[in-house]
């Protein structure tokens, strides 16, 4: 029997190919549109998702079906002594706390990580997990090493609009105070937590030179120095590939050193909210061995 | 006369009797604005802030010479408006400093009170500019030295003579400032300090005032005044009926002699006189009820042009009757408001301007703008409505920005900070700025270099024939003004706002944002907007509706 599996949910963004190849088990997220239940990558695209968004057909999100949570780690459990769960941050959706409470009937062979993460910085925590396990570090050293340097990422967020933001209702009011008078680009923060407001800018250029500053400034006051050695930069975007390809070379450019780790797109539950054509720029502090 | 000392009861009487003079030149003084654009204000606007010490010195004890003092002061700095007004104010503080704990004053205690006036004033202007109201305090204070030591310390004549000196100091003023020189004006803020002098010297030397009007025609911004109350004023005003303006296009030499020669004869005919000499031409400017006169004798310089002649009794009542309904527009009541950390008050005129602040997340909107300068104490008010123990002005607009600060300098309970914006563009990329995890002084200097990035130019229509950097203006002309100087003339209006488009830009600016004022038509200004996209495809074009009274256009380029 193998020794400890990594879990994780399909806001991670981690596509069933690489999951197979890297050996993680992917619990994909449920939408339901226009009255139909979907499964993220099973039987929703990005592809499609973004059409059925475009014909403004109602898109709902919610948690696991806990159902279908404990038939994956059962199975899992047939091949393995134990696994660690990492579901998408708990200050954007229950799923955390559902896991954790289901976790308990496990004896310990279930470790629920609460680490406030989402997307790319989720999916970063992941990898970490992997490296931990080969390492030899039990499931439970996983999720207290993983929970502890949880806040040591951001994500910084340029929206293109402010209609599915206020659409969606998941924002704090200072997020939900800014105006729509002005055709301004917001940039939001996740910081564990909430979408929360960070800056507005009035073009794309200036919402990229803002997120440039705030993840340096993050690099700088929380990171520990802005230095690849200690901090790893993703990009990531909603619908627009090639506006994300470019600001890749930007960021490049503005923050030499830095080689830009990946390009993903942002997970669908996120999409959801935010919309399409936005761009974010994210930062986790490298974990140290 | 040979009285030597002015009492507090005399000091009174002089101030009052000084802002009631300035009052009843005011329209005149408004006149003087280098720019020809529709709301020139500075006679207004000191005006209402001497009326506002005025109110409080006729409240007190007039024997007590402290308490004069202090209600000067404080009344001036507290109704302080527009930049004139401001300076004024400063030198009134300045100049009650040292005279408060007097009975009475001679000639050297003037003389200490107006170099404190002098160095006050100027310490409160960032950058000093001469050629302006402080260059003819400066002469005053001088002027009494030079008095002093030669032992002239009879008041009539000490007083006289500064005021004669003031009088020479103001002609002087075009020379200094080249802007004057070119649209053909004196200062007008100095202008109104003489005016001030004027009057008080007048009180001095006995002259009948009736001084219960002056306090209660134009008590600064309280709406108490009615129609009524206004015509009395228009008709105790108006002594000379006709204003009276020309060019003398001279065919010999004009000396100062000649120049004083010829303005003993216009005082002798009329009052509130411009004469400003150039090499070739002299610009005239007379109230008088003979203008024939005023015009026979200029021709003795020479051949006349751009004659103009208005009869300002029948002018003065629409004005004044338009001024009444203004005033009867009283603001509303506000609710107690939610406790911040930091709260934004920002100076804008127009709905859509208003709803675009408020949308940002302004807590306080203090109506105003170029049309009307609030004064101080319309900030201090407005810096007590707001719960926050941090306070963000945004004046937007050049001649507001000291009557913040001067209110930032009066509060102690909350920390102020003025962005020095000087048009409304500005301001508004300011609060875009903000960011509410930052702390406020990161905030500010934020917001500082960011409106350094925005170019604003305003559409508005001349209201005389003038000559500004190098560019002849006619009445009625449409200007596009940027921020340092005019960019477009012409006589249609969205060829001059287009030019004014063209010549603000830069390659570096990647939005334009344009907010239409009330009188233009919402298609009028879509179809503007589309051209100007037209002619800068990379750039991001904001058309909105800002509702501004008399600028057509604000444009801005950032």
């Amino acid at each position: 029997m193998k020794k400890t599996a990594i879990i994780t949910d399909s806001n991670a963004v981690i596509l069933p190919d690489e999951a197979a190849q890297k050996g993680i088990f992917i619990l994909p997220m449920p939408f339901m549109i226009d009255g139909k239940n979907y499964l993220e990558n099973v039987d929703l695209t990005e592809e499609v998702f973004y059409q059925m968004m475009s014909e403004n057909k109602s898109i709902s999100t919610s948690q696991p079906a806990p159902g279908d949570v404990m038939a994956l780690w059962d199975k899992v459990l047939e091949e393995y002594e134990e696994l660690v769960h990492i579901p998408m941050s708990s200050g954007l959706s229950a799923s955390c706390q559902s896991a954790a409470a289901l976790a308990k009937d496990y004896n310990g062979r279930v470790q629920v990580v609460d680490n406030r993460r989402i997307s790319v910085t989720q999916k970063s925590a992941v990898y970490d997990a992997i490296r931990l396990v080969k390492q030899g570090k039990s499931a439970k050293e996983i999720k207290d090493i993983l929970e502890a340097d949880g806040d040591n990422s951001s994500i910084y967020i340029m929206l293109d609009t402010l209609y599915y933001l206020k659409k969606g209702g998941r924002i704090t009011p200072a997020a939900a105070a800014i105006g729509t008078i002005l055709r301004l680009k917001p940039v939001l923060q996740i910081q564990g937590a909430l979408l929360d407001a960070f800056a507005k800018a009035r073009t794309i250029n200036q919402a990229k030179t803002i997120m440039i500053g705030a993840v340096k400034s993050d690099m700088e006051n929380r990171f520990g120095g802005i230095s690849p050695d200690n901090c790893e930069l993703c990009i990531a975007y909603t619908n627009n590939r090639e506006a994300a390809m470019q600001f890749k070379a930007e960021v490049e450019e503005a923050i030499p050193g830095f080689e830009i780790k990946a390009v993903d797109p942002l997970s669908l539950v996120v999409s959801c909210h935010i919309g399409p054509g936005s761009l974010a720029l994210t930062c986790c502090k490298k974990l140290r061995d | 006369m040979a009285l030597k000392t002015i009492d507090a009861k005399m000091l009174s009487r002089m101030f009052l009797a000084g802002a009631k003079n300035l009052d009843s030149k005011k329209e005149w003084i408004n006149e003087l604005n280098v720019f020809p654009v529709p709301d020139g204000d500075t006679g207004t606007n000191m005006t209402m802030t001497i009326m506002s010490a005025a109110k409080e010195v006729a409240a007190v004890d007039t024997g007590n010479m402290a308490a004069i003092c202090k209600a000067i002061s404080s009344g001036s700095l507290r109704g302080a408006r527009g930049n004139s007004g401001v300076i004024l104010s400063q030198l009134f503080r300045g100049f009650t400093k040292s005279v408060a704990d007097k009975k009475e004053l001679n000639a050297a205690d003037l003389c200490v009170a107006l170099d404190k006036a002098v160095e006050t004033a100027y310490k409160a202007v960032m950058k000093p500019k001469e050629g302006t109201i402080l260059t003819v305090a400066k002469g005053a204070a001088a002027k009494a030295g030079e008095l002093l030591e030669e032992g002239r310390t009879g008041l009539d004549d000490f007083i006289g003579e500064v005021l004669r000196h003031m009088e020479e100091v103001l002609a002087q003023t075009p020379e200094l400032l080249p802007v004057l020189k070119q649209a053909g004006v004196v200062d007008s803020g100095g202008q109104g300090l003489v005016e001030v002098v004027r009057g008080a010297y007048e009180a001095f030397q006995g002259k009948e005032i009736d001084l219960t009007q002056a306090v209660t025609m134009s008590g600064g911004s309280a709406s108490s005044k009615d129609h009524s109350s206004y015509q009395a004023q228009a008709e105790a005003d108006i002594k000379f009926g006709y204003c009276t303006e020309f060019i003398i296009m001279l065919n010999k030499t004009f000396n100062i002699k000649m120049e004083m020669d010829f303005k003993a004869y216009l005082e002798s005919i009329g009052d509130s006189i411009v004469v400003v000499a150039d090499d070739d031409i002299v610009k005239v400017h007379v109230h008088t009820n003979d203008p024939g006169f005023a015009i026979q004798r200029a021709l003795k310089y020479g051949a006349l042009s751009n004659l103009k002649i208005d009869n300002m009794r029948l002018e003065h009542q629409e004005k004044l009757f338009k001024m009444s309904e203004q005033e009867s527009e009283k603001p509303v009541e506000e609710p107690v408001m939610e406790k911040k950390d930091t709260a934004f008050i920002a100076v804008s005129i127009g709905e859509g301007l208003n709803e675009i602040f408020k949308e940002l997340g302004v807590d306080y909107i203090i109506e105003g703008g170029q049309t009307m300068n609030p004064s101080t104490e319309d900030m201090l008010n407005a810096i007590d409505k707001v719960n926050a123990d941090h306070v963000i002005i945004l004046p937007n607009n050049k001649n507001i920005i000291l009557a913040a600060n001067q209110a930032k300098s009066m509060v102690e309970d909350k920390e102020i900070f003025v962005i020095p914006t000087t048009t409304v563009p500005q301001g508004i990329t300011a609060v875009i700025n903000y960011v509410p995890d930052l702390s406020v002084e990161e905030n500010v200097s934020v917001m500082e270099e960011e409106i350094g990035r925005v170019k604003t130019g305003q559409v508005t229509y001349a209201v005389r024939d003038t000559s500004i950097d190098d560019k002849e203006i006619k009445q009625g002309d449409y200007m596009g003004i940027g921020d340092h100087g005019i960019l477009s003339v012409g006589e249609d209006k969205d060829a001059v706002a287009l030019q004014m488009v063209k010549e603000m830009m830069d390659d570096e600016a990647e939005l334009i944002s344009i907010y239409y004022g009330e009188d233009v038509p919402e298609a009028e200004a879509e179809a503007f907007g589309k051209e100007v996209g037209n002619l800068y495809p990379d750039c991001d074009i904001e058309l909105q509706y800002g509702g501004q009274p008399i600028y057509y256009y604000v444009v801005s380029a950032e």
